[in-house]
């Protein structure tokens, strides 16, 4: 995958969060996005299937963010929304929004490689063009 | 107009699956597609689904507790019936495991239920249908739940104007299953190793309201999905009598007078002869005859390439699409689908001649399984082809034998209008090569045994051996003349 088509997916986050924004807005953010992936998601694969793939990304994330790897699913393989949101807010604004992208982006990659890009895309459709929790467009900086 | 309700039918997309069914698929039909795990079921479901699926006659697929959905999906789009674009447009997958998990037919039927009232399909398909059974098998109540949860499920379909396609592993069709008595059309789907060949057969065993082909019919997957292998259409023209005035040139000089002015067209010639007798020559020069004459021709190798070195025009006339070439090194062919193959390439070419070099090497070719009624499968390929109007030649390798006279190892000879059979002969110490027409149907033809000799020009006729007899027995002798008055 080339670096425009990966810029292009792991965007959503980016509009999702202003420049300025706290820590608890980005996670906000990345909690909202979160659920609309698994609401894009779990109708096809299945909660459990979707749990499974956000399990494995977390694994692969925490290698360069370790403080990742105490957000391990609940007993019912669910991500437990309270707590990944706590986690984000209590780092710092520029941790938060680069281990968020990491995230999404090794979500992405994840699913790449098991359904291919194309189809990943389709998928995600949905959960990344819900621009309804996001912030305002910003013109860009001269 | 008319009082009967019309059915319509759906074209599934599946090469040879309509033909199968007897004209499509029922529209609200509600169908199970059954087989051992790996035969190929899921492929099945979605070539037809993506076949038949438009925005305005979308389909649902729930997956159930069988393959995961992120395989499925990985594997599926490997084929080129995958549209990648339909998904979540005219396809929408959706997954019923935690209703499955949770042991709760009633469950799984509500959650069915919701979502077919939400998406409105006209295509519905339940995959595994079987781990639906399994997952409600430890109460005890299974059979019955079973039964109501189809009835059910059927009556949901059906009114809401869903075709539906019920996909499960199910290891004997004995099963008093209530799912087949439900079900309107009962697709089963087998596959057979033997030895290191597997072949796949697909059989209708029911299929409401429609002459559903019976038996077991040969299918291959290859990267486009599904491909079945039916019987062509009926002899159509098989009753209409030849007409034997009309002759195909055999190419060999001398040939055609032979056989009362050529082979008449339409007819199935068998050339019989040992090994190395000329039979690939001679076959060869039938077809190139037919080029010089403006005909195409078809010719299907089983053997070995066709002799490029040794047959320069035939390769030329191949190179340049005059002959097509039909191959196959599968080891689970079946006679179906050399008829298919053979079949296309005729109509491609529009051909006329047709040669099968050789039966022996066909018969090597096929699978296993098919070999046991090579025969009867051999009488099918002969009817198929002259329904389709060619004239073909098919050469049979025939071990010399010299206690008796025999023209082909099968016993096809009954099945050939035209016979022509080669032999070895010993003269003087040198071995010679003879050559007889032994049959051409309604048609007179010289008894002559004639010599022949192959040179780089192919095939040369020559003479009676006048002074010789016993030749078919091995043990020719010079014939004793009278000596004449005068010679005395």
């Amino acid at each position: 995958m080339d670096s425009q088509e990966s810029s292009r997916l792991t965007a959503p986050l980016a509009h999702r969060v202003a420049e300025d924004a706290d820590s608890r807005q980005i996670a906000a953010a990345i909690n909202a996005l979160w659920t609309d992936i698994e609401a894009a998601l779990q109708p096809i694969v299945g909660r459990r299937g979707v749990a499974a793939l956000f399990k494995r990304t977390l694994h692969v994330t925490a290698v360069r963010h370790p403080w990742l790897a105490t957000l391990a699913p609940g007993s019912d393989d669910s991500v437990d929304p309270a707590h990944l949101a706590a986690l984000f807010a209590a780092q710092a604004p520029p941790q938060a929004a680069e281990a968020g992208s990491a995230v999404f982006e090794n979500f992405r990659d994840l699913l790449a490689t098991l359904i291919g890009a194309p189809l990943s895309e389709r998928l995600l459709q949905a959960a990344w063009s819900n621009s309804s929790s996001a912030a305002p467009a910003q013109d860009p900086t001269p | 107009m008319t009082s009967k309700v019309t059915i319509n039918s759906l074209s599934t997309g599946v090469p040879g699956l309509d033909d199968l069914l007897g004209g499509g698929l029922p529209e609200f039909s509600f169908n199970l597609i059954a087989g051992q795990p790996g035969c190929g079921k899921t492929t099945l479901a979605h070539q037809i689904m993506f076949s038949l699926a438009t925005q305005a006659r979308p389909a649902l697929y729930f997956t159930v507790l069988g393959e995961p959905p992120l395989k499925m999906l990985r594997y599926q789009q490997q084929f080129t019936f995958f549209d990648q674009d339909a998904i979540n447009r005219s396809v929408r997958f959706v997954n019923l495991c935690d209703e499955a998990m949770a042991g709760d037919l009633d469950g799984v039927l509500a959650r069915i239920t919701e979502e077919v009232a939400r998406h409105e399909p006209a295509l519905v398909f339940v995959d595994s249908f079987r781990s639906v059974v399994l997952a409600t098998q430890g109460d005890g109540h299974a059979h019955n739940h079973l039964q109501r949860f189809m009835q059910q499920l059927g009556m949901l379909m059906t009114s809401w104007q869903a075709t539906t396609f019920l996909i499960g592993e199910y290891f004997t069709d004995t099963d008093a299953n209530p799912v087949f008595t439900v079900a309107d059309g009962l697709i089963w789907m087998r596959q057979n190793v033997q030895r290191n060949a597997m072949v796949r057969k697909m059989e209708i065993m029911k299929m409401r309201g429609q002459p559903s082909l019976p038996g077991l019919h040969a299918f291959r997957i290859t990267g486009d999905g599904l491909q079945i292998f039916v019987p062509p259409p009926g002899q159509a023209d098989a009753s209409s009598p030849h007409d034997v005035q009309e002759r195909a040139t055999m190419g060999v000089h001398g040939l055609d007078e032979m056989m009362g002015g050529g082979l008449p067209r339409g007819y199935s010639l068998l050339l019989a002869g040992p090994s190395g007798s000329g039979k690939s020559i001679l076959a060869a020069a039938f077809l190139n005859a037919g080029v010089r004459n403006g005909e195409t021709g078809v010719i299907a190798a089983f053997e070995r390439r066709p002799n490029r070195a040794h047959n320069q025009e035939l390769a030329r006339n191949i190179e340049q699409g005059r002959i097509g070439l039909v191959e196959s090194h599968a080891a689970d062919i079946s006679i179906e689908e050399v008829v298919h193959l053979l079949a296309k390439e005729i109509h491609r070419l529009k051909a006329s001649r047709v040669v099968i070099d050789s039966l022996s090497g066909f018969e090597l070719a096929l699978g296993p399984s098919f070999k046991e009624d090579f025969r009867e499968s051999l009488l099918r390929l002969v009817a198929s082809l002259t329904a389709l109007g060619v004239t073909v030649l098919m050469t049979s390798e025939l071990e010399d034998r010299y206690t008796d006279l025999r023209f082909s190892p099968y016993g096809t000879a009954f099945m050939t209008d035209a016979i022509i059979v080669q032999r070895y002969i010993e003269v003087e110490s040198r071995l010679r090569r003879v050559m007889a027409v032994v049959k051409v149907r309604d048609s007179a033809h010289s008894d002559e045994l004639r010599e022949y000799s192959i040179d780089d020009g192919g095939i040369r006729l020559g003479t009676m051996l006048a002074g010789q007899e016993g030749l078919l027995g091995g043990h020719p002798a010079t014939r004793r003349r009278t000596l004449t008055a005068d010679e005395a």
